[in-house]
């Protein structure tokens, strides 16, 4: 009798799991199988079961793939970590009016498409760009710099586009810092400095993972800031899976990618619910 | 207090907020510029917006931008609210799961999701446009009306659902009288969200649209491969001022509905 | 005799592991106004929310005029509830949430429902207010609705749980009032939930005692004050000065205990017949308001010494040191004695003040 009442409590939200479970469950184990299929000289893919694409994904010259999209990822991590933080913790100290402002500000850009941002850095970068022509006018340099195209670019586009994402969360774990910890560590004698090492920085840490994890995750695929900012010039996972998905036409391929980029993903995620263990947040809610 | 590091506080926070708008505001800026090269400014015209209007490719573009949106917007508000309602009486664990399985779109990189639907649609036959739009959007823009939704529910004074019953109400009747008035605002919220997301997805557009139907924002990218020129620069800004006002009336919508509700 | 209107049959209810409520049984007779009276947390709302069927029963059963209720969802039972917040519809207007009920359950046509509405906005002094939000309503205004928005359903009982509880001093006394004579007026059946014994036993015409989830005395006001069942219902009702003392004699009328050195007489017919036999220790509760000071020795009291006078309000308090035991003695002038702190003094009780009652293990506590 318990067991009917309790199907019938879920019945209401059944059809919205399968919608969801169909639209991504299904096609990532679709994209799973895949990767272990093989193609014929056409490039159609064939039932038949190959190792292949997994031995060209370790292949060094993809590995060099991997670890650029890896050291990407993490340095956009790191970067967002060390221009945020202070950001978000100077922030949770205004006064609430300068606050609220400082937060619309933060938030905003999530609304400005992230095409526009990638391509002010364009305009702003660019051999012709308004930096090379304010330099140039200066008298600074002769020659306009070469600013475009370097993996440095593209670390500036992806930490540009996701440094919100961090600031927010550490601001929430900073907001829910208890005041009274931080006046009892001053009142037994601690300096600023050691207060902020000692108590902010480790009660923090819930906030820090998360920023880390929502930076990580999207930085792996945002392959159209590569293609603008990096022209090519460095690869990452994300144009892989994407050119041999279309004009590669090597589909199991592309997809065995996609396995080691949710893997990597993957990994991410159970390192911050480490992290996290015992703490209670969440990584939305 | 010391004024030296409050000082120090306000120019770091007031640099970031520079930088933070340069790009965009020169965007903006240049979509005025007489010259088409960013080298130097010529004089102001709005000549580059009347080319928009005249290119008959951004025009399609966005009347599909705009009805994948609005599918989208609508579909998933259905879906979003159903799941949020739903789990109002569901057991602590199957809400446990519902709440992991929604973040799970939010969770995978676009481009794998992307692709790994493109292989699935194709596998299934699907026509790729609006259709595999609109079921793609939905896919992320579900969770964030599931999850603004459910926010508002928690709020909902569960004695208010009780005296309901109390009065004699059945559980539809509940829904309909109680519940979803309550959360009309934050479902439209939700739903003006969803029509500002799926109108700015590049990455999992880019894989979905058609031969015959590209979103604006895939057409801008192939725009910005091609090169720099203001053209691009207006229709980004007219994007930015559309968004935003959507945005802007979503939050107007939400304020009004918290400032009604002070007991 | 009239059949009960509610029989609660030895009600259980676990929260997990925990018993809230335990082997509650009472019946609810037709046109009364009764009382749950209890600490919070004792139960009492949860007995309120069992009845209208918000909260399942683990055991037991409920009665309502002879049928059980407890397997019906509470929409299907004739009884409504006014909540502790009034829990008014925020997006409704004062109209449109009194005539709710009547809507959801397609009682009666719209013209009909106006004048029903009209009716009971007029019973609760609130005619004019329809157009309103709640939001725009005080907090009385508020009560006042939501105790029409129950009426207007006709229901069998009315459940109010702690309606006062948000409300200030002076306009908690007027509604005391008020709902005491809308009660008599609309001849409805109240079940009222509140922690605040003064509430209790101004309007009530019955009160039940719970404590721990266990029923601890059932009686009219006056019984509950001057005669209660244990020392739980003693503590919790009036302020008392509670001693131990030793049971020397014990005849028809009066029994003789010791307190400290002083030896008093407490008449028997007001002790709970207890299975106390002479030489035990039981205890002595005596109301501090029904006590008096004076300054000449007098029969059966207690004499002591003087030792805090507080002037609270319009009461005196007064301690006196008894052998040691502190006597508390609430006085609202002084009689004919003008006594200072030091003074000896004699502390005499009206005879209807003064109950015995059985030692309890763990007597601090609440209940045995």
């Amino acid at each position: 009798m318990l067991k009917t009442k309790k199907i019938k409590q879920n019945a209401p939200v059944v059809p919205v799991l399968i919608w969801i479970g169909f639209l991504v469950g299904v096609p990532l184990i679709y994209v799973l199988a895949l990767s272990f299929l093989s193609r014929d000289h056409l490039g159609n893919v064939v039932l038949e079961f190959t190792l292949d694409n997994y031995k060209r994904v370790v292949d060094p010259v993809y590995l060099k793939v991997f670890y650029s999209s890896f050291l990407l990822a993490a340095l956009t991590g790191l970067i967002t970590l060390l221009i945020g933080y202070p950001v978000a913790y100077f922030t949770a100290n205004l006064e609430s009016k300068k606050r609220s402002l400082a937060i619309i500000l933060i938030i905003l850009p999530f609304w400005i498409s992230s095409l526009l941002r990638t391509y002010g850095w364009i305009i702003l970068l660019g051999n012709t760009g308004l930096i090379n022509n304010m330099l140039l006018k200066l008298n600074i340099i002769q020659q306009p710099l070469n600013m475009m195209y370097h993996f440095g670019t593209v670390l500036v586009g992806t930490t540009y586009m996701l440094i919100p994402f961090m600031i927010i969360a550490v601001f929430n774990s900073v907001g829910k810092l208890d005041r009274s910890l931080l006046e009892a560590s001053y009142d037994l004698g601690a300096s600023k400095w050691k207060t902020f090492f000692n108590i902010t920085l480790p009660l923090t840490v819930p906030g820090i993972a998360g920023g880390f994890t929502l930076v990580f995750i999207p930085s792996l695929g945002m392959y159209f800031i590569s293609d603008l900012l990096g022209g090519g010039m460095t690869i990452f996972l994300g144009n892989v899976i994407n050119t041999q998905a279309t004009r590669g036409r090597n589909k199991p391929l592309a997809a065995a990618f996609s396995v080691g980029m949710i893997v990597l993903v993957l990994i991410v995620l159970f390192i911050y619910s480490r992290v996290i263990r015992d703490k209670k947040e969440g990584l939305f809610l | 207090m010391n004024t030296k590091p409050k000082r120090f506080r306000i120019f770091y926070l007031s640099l970031f907020f520079v930088i933070l708008y340069i790009p965009v505001l020169s965007v903006i800026l240049y979509s005025f510029n007489q010259s088409p090269s960013t080298a130097q400014w010529t004089g102001f015209t709005m000549d580059w917006y009347k080319d928009l209007f005249q290119d008959r490719v951004i025009v399609e573009a966005f009347k599909i931008s705009i009805l994948v949106a609005v599918s989208t917007s609508i579909l998933s508000a259905i879906l979003g609210t159903a799941a949020a309602i739903g789990t109002l009486n569901v057991t602590k664990r199957m809400e446990k799961t519902i709440n992991g399985v929604m973040i799970l779109p939010l969770l995978v990189p676009e481009v794998a999701l992307g692709v790994s639907l493109l292989l699935f649609f194709t596998a299934l036959k699907l026509p790729f446009g609006y259709l595999t739009l609109v079921l793609s959007h939905s896919l992320f823009c579900v969770p964030y009306v599931y999850i603004m939704v459910q926010l508002r529910l928690k709020e909902i004074d569960k004695s208010i659902i009780e005296a309901a019953k109390d009065l004699g109400a059945a559980k539809w009747q509940i829904i309909k009288t109680i519940i979803l008035p309550l959360i009309m605002p934050s479902i439209l919220t939700a739903s003006l969200l969803a029509v500002a997301i799926s109108l700015d997805d590049v990455v999992i557009s880019t894989y979905m649209a058609g031969p015959t139907s590209t979103t604006l924002p895939v057409h801008v990218f192939s725009m910005m491969r091609v090169g720099v020129t203001p053209k691009i620069n207006a229709l980004c800004t007219l994007i930015l001022v559309g968004t935003f006002v959507i945005v802007g009336f979503s939050q107007f919508i939400s304020k009004k509905s918290n400032q009604k509700e002070s007991i | 005799m009239q059949a009960p209107l509610l029989q609660l049959r030895t009600i259980n209810k676990y929260y997990g592991r925990s018993h809230i409520l335990k082997d509650i049984s009472f019946d609810i007779m037709d046109g009364e106004f009764l009382t749950l009276l209890g600490p919070s947390g004792c139960g009492k709302t949860t007995i309120l929310r069992c009845i209208a069927g918000l909260e399942d029963i683990n055991s037991g059963d409920i009665l309502l005029k002879g049928r059980s209720i407890k397997d019906l969802a509470p929409n299907k039972r004739n009884v409504n509830t006014v909540f502790q917040n009034y829990a008014l519809f925020p997006h409704l207007n004062v109209y449109d949430n009194v005539a709710y009920g009547p809507r959801v359950k397609k009682s009666m046509s719209e013209k009909e429902l106006r004048k029903r509405v009209a009716d009971v906005m007029e019973l609760v002094q609130m005619s004019g207010y329809e157009e309103r939000m709640p939001h725009q309503l005080s907090g009385g205004q508020r009560q006042r609705i939501a105790i029409a928005r129950a009426l207007i359903n006709e229901p069998d009982i009315l459940l109010l749980d702690e309606p006062l509880g948000a409300l200030d001093l002076k306009l908690r006394k007027y509604m005391q009032t008020e709902l005491a004579q809308l009660q008599k007026q609309t001849k409805t059946t109240f079940v009222y939930v509140t922690h605040d014994q003064e509430e209790a036993l101004n309007m009530s015409d019955r009160i039940v005692v719970i404590s721990e989830g266990e029923l601890q005395q059932m009686g009219s006001p006056r019984e509950i004050y001057n005669t209660p069942a244990n020392l739980f219902v003693a503590d919790f009702i009036g302020d008392r000065n509670i001693k131990k003392v030793q049971l020397l004699e014990k005849n028809q009328e009066y029994c003789k205990v010791m307190l400290g050195r002083s030896i008093i007489d407490i008449k028997c017919s007001e002790c709970v017949e207890g299975p106390y036999s002479t030489g035990e220790t039981t205890i002595l509760a005596i109301h501090m308001d029904k006590m008096r000071i004076s300054c000449d020795e007098i029969p059966n009291s207690l004499s002591g010494e003087v030792r805090l006078i507080h002037y609270a309000g319009s009461q005196i308090r007064t301690e006196v040191d008894v052998d040691g035991e502190i006597i508390t003695v609430v006085e609202y002038q002084r009689n004919n004695c003008d006594y200072e702190i030091g003074d000896k003094v004699s502390v005499s009780w009206e005879e209807s003040g003064a109950v015995l009652l059985p030692m309890e293990e763990d007597a601090g506590e609440s209940n045995a």
